[in-house]
């Protein structure tokens, strides 16, 4: 027999079994009471010990109202502001985009504490039923507004068969200690064309959990874009499931972190079906005494023959106190794919320094041309400009931000 | 008489306690076109990054005068702006940094040194045209990210290129010549030529003669083992080709 016993619950923990509590979630409360907060003992959490890092949970938010200008500002983007977890007016939707709300959890339930707790406690989810060839950007502007509040924000994308699409969605707000947990389902339907970019920038004594969930059905093609560069505490977790032949996607993201920071994404691909490919490449640029993780599990199931993947993981560290972690791994039970993995991780080449400085270009500014041309591969990936610009500029104030 | 434009003394350097260059001396004048010819691994391209400013480098003993202040003290960057330049051996691929942009940086940064105002697009793109028609640079090859993809000979093109838009007053030339064909070493060569002038003194690194049969030095130093042996007019180039390197060694070794 296998009895564990109990554990010392933390404030968060308490907190967290509470809020269950208050919306009738008995079985995940109990979760919560028996097992608290995953610790460096999960696979998953290793570099991200929530037990640790997560020293309270404030209370669950109430509806607030968005305040002021979005964070950024995407030219000729349809944008549907979704305050504090519900969906407000989103005035006349383009041609080929149903703006609705959705009942219930957006993402498959899956063992992990995290994504159920967005299952249990969200309210509302936005929906978003999209067709044909979607011309204006979609921007779902999440705010996290009010006084430090737990918020719950979640979106559910179904992308029609041969549909296109851009989707970006970011996360600011209050400048208050929130925990935002943000849950995506994507969906893409045979032959759909996504892209899908989700910025955090939420203020930087939050903490946020981004959970992505891509569905990709045959011959669809996905460009997912992660970048973790707001909140003191900020982890993302992709998950995508290869479920139709024919299929490709590219998985892109970047973490920035500087002083205390920690910034986390862990990737858990499944080609689930033969003839699927797929790229990943994640970047981390750290200073100060920040932390950047990155996990990258990628399986391949016994029946998936001709799968192709190649994960890359970069990491660029500015400082002697930065930390970088990065663990890809590659999980295969069949026999005839093509699949690898690289990392590298290191300070700003000397050599190259040098060339520039040697035209008379001063070491600082040498450093961020550097720098930048370290990101520039994943900013230029977005083809659309007025996306890319933003991604751009979110990452040229992070460079010129003093640390 | 004026202030030699650079004035090496005694130069001792050393790289992983092992010593290069062991003593260098050489003057040059303004104005004045110096070849330095010497065998691979006998410290050629150390000297040049010394020169340049790579802190890979102990100098564990003598001076380099640069119009006469201490080059030894600037960081590589002020050496530029001062007038420095060198057209790498082996120049460096640097993906992510479109050249256009690199040339602007380069070009405006030692503008602004000076304290001149940047210079405007227009006047930029002027300048890039005249000198990539001169030295046969394709657009193409300036739309790419800085030295990516070039060939060998591509990228020494692209050396002098720089230098034509930076207009040094002193101009230090590695090895362009390897990597380069008759026509391509005919075409860097005119490029180099029209950039010589009373104001600006070079520099030029081989260890074959041909380039100096289209670069025609004022003085020909030969280097072995880390310092000058022997110092001639332009016939020493030509001497050196007709006997080899081997008899100079000897000298060294006197
Ligand atoms: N960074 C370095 N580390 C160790 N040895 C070096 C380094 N740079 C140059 N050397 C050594 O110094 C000697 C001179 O090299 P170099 O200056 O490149 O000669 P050249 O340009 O005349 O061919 C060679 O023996 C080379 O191996
Ligand atoms: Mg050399």
């Amino acid at each position: 027999m296998n009895i564990q016993a109990p554990i010392r619950l933390s404030a968060a923990e308490e907190s967290l079994a509470s809020q269950l509590d208050s919306v009738g979630a008995e079985g995940l409360a109990t979760l919560v009471r028996d097992k608290g907060l995953p610790t460096r003992r999960v696979e998953s959490y290793h570099y991200t010990d929530l037990k640790m890092l997560l020293n309270d949970v404030p209370p669950l938010a109430s509806a607030a109202q968005a305040g002021g200008a979005p964070a950024t500002d995407i030219a000729g983007a349809y944008r549907i502001v979704v305050a504090n977890g519900i969906v407000q007016n989103s005035g006349t939707a383009p041609a080929g985009i149903a703006v609705g709300t959705v009942e219930g959890p957006v993402m498959a339930s899956r063992d992990d504490l995290i994504v159920s707790l967005n299952g249990a406690l969200g309210k509302q989810a936005l929906g978003l039923d999209l067709t044909g060839d979607v011309d204006p950007v979609i921007h779902v502007d999440h705010r996290f507004e009010g006084a430090a509040a737990h918020v719950l924000s979640r979106t559910r994308i179904a992308v029609a068969a041969g549909a296109k699409a851009t989707i970006i969605e970011t996360v600011s707000g209050s400048d208050a200690a929130h925990l935002g947990n943000l849950a995506t389902h994507v969906s893409l339907g045979e032959g759909a064309e996504v892209t899908h970019i989700v910025v955090d920038m939420s203020a930087l004594q939050a903490r946020q959990f981004s959970n992505l969930e891509y569905r990709i059905e045959a011959n669809a093609k996905l460009k997912s874009v992660m970048i973790n560069a707001g909140a003191a505490l900020a982890r993302a977790q992709v998950f995508a499931d290869f479920v139709g032949e024919g299929a490709h996607s590219d998985f892109l993201g970047l973490n920035v972190a500087d002083t205390d920071e920690h910034r986390d994404i862990t990737l858990d691909i499944s080609h689930a079906v033969p003839n699927t490919t797929s790229t990943e490449l994640y970047k981390q640029i750290v200073r100060g005494r920040g932390k950047g993780v990155f996990q990258g599990k990628i399986t391949v199931v016994k029946d998936a023959q001709k799968t192709d993947a190649k994960m890359m993981t970069q990491g660029l560290m500015l400082s002697d106190e930065a930390e970088i972690l990065a663990k890809p791994e590659l999980v295969i039970y069949a026999d005839d794919v093509v699949c690898g993995h690289g990392a590298t991780c290191g300070d700003l080449d000397e050599t190259s320094l040098f060339y520039l400085m040697s035209r008379g270009i001063p070491r600082a500014d040498a450093e961020v041309m550097l720098i930048r041309a370290f990101l520039a591969e994943i900013v230029d990936a977005v083809e659309n400009e007025s996306v890319s610009e933003v991604l751009t500029d979110i990452v040229e104030r992070w460079l010129s931000k003093d640390v | 008489m004026s202030t030699p434009m650079l004035e090496i003394k005694n130069l001792h350097v050393r790289v992983e306690d092992q010593e290069i260059l062991k003593g260098v001396n050489l003057t040059l004048n303004r104005g004045e076109v110096h070849a330095v010819m010497g065998r691979n691994g006998s410290g050629k391209s150390t000297l040049s990054y010394v020169l340049a400013g790579k802190d890979d480098y102990e100098i564990t003993d003598g001076e380099i005068l640069f119009n006469g202040e201490d080059l030894l003290e600037m960081e590589p960057d002020e050496r530029a702006a001062a007038g420095v330049f060198l057209a790498f051996q082996y120049p460096i691929e640097i993906p992510g940094v479109a050249t256009m942009t690199f040339l602007k940086a380069a070009m405006n940064a030692q503008r602004k040194s000076r304290g001149e105002g940047e210079l405007s697009t227009p006047e930029f793109m002027k300048a890039v045209k005249e000198a990539a028609s001169l030295l046969e640079v394709k657009q193409d090859m300036l739309k790419r990210p800085l030295n990516v993809g070039f060939s060998g000979g591509e990228k020494k093109r692209a050396e002098i290129l720089q230098m034509a838009l930076l207009a040094p007053q002193l101009c230090i030339l590695d090895e362009t010549d390897s990597g380069l064909d008759i026509d391509a070493l005919k075409v860097v060569s005119e490029g180099v030529n029209k950039l010589r002038g009373p104001d600006r003194t070079m520099l030029v690194i081989t260890h074959y003669q041909r380039l100096l049969n289209h670069i025609v030095p004022d003085v020909v130093h030969v280097f072995s083992d880390g310092r000058v042996v022997e110092t001639g007019g332009k016939e020493l180039a030509l001497e050196l080709e007709a006997k080899g390197y081997a008899d100079f060694d000897a000298e060294t070794a006197a």
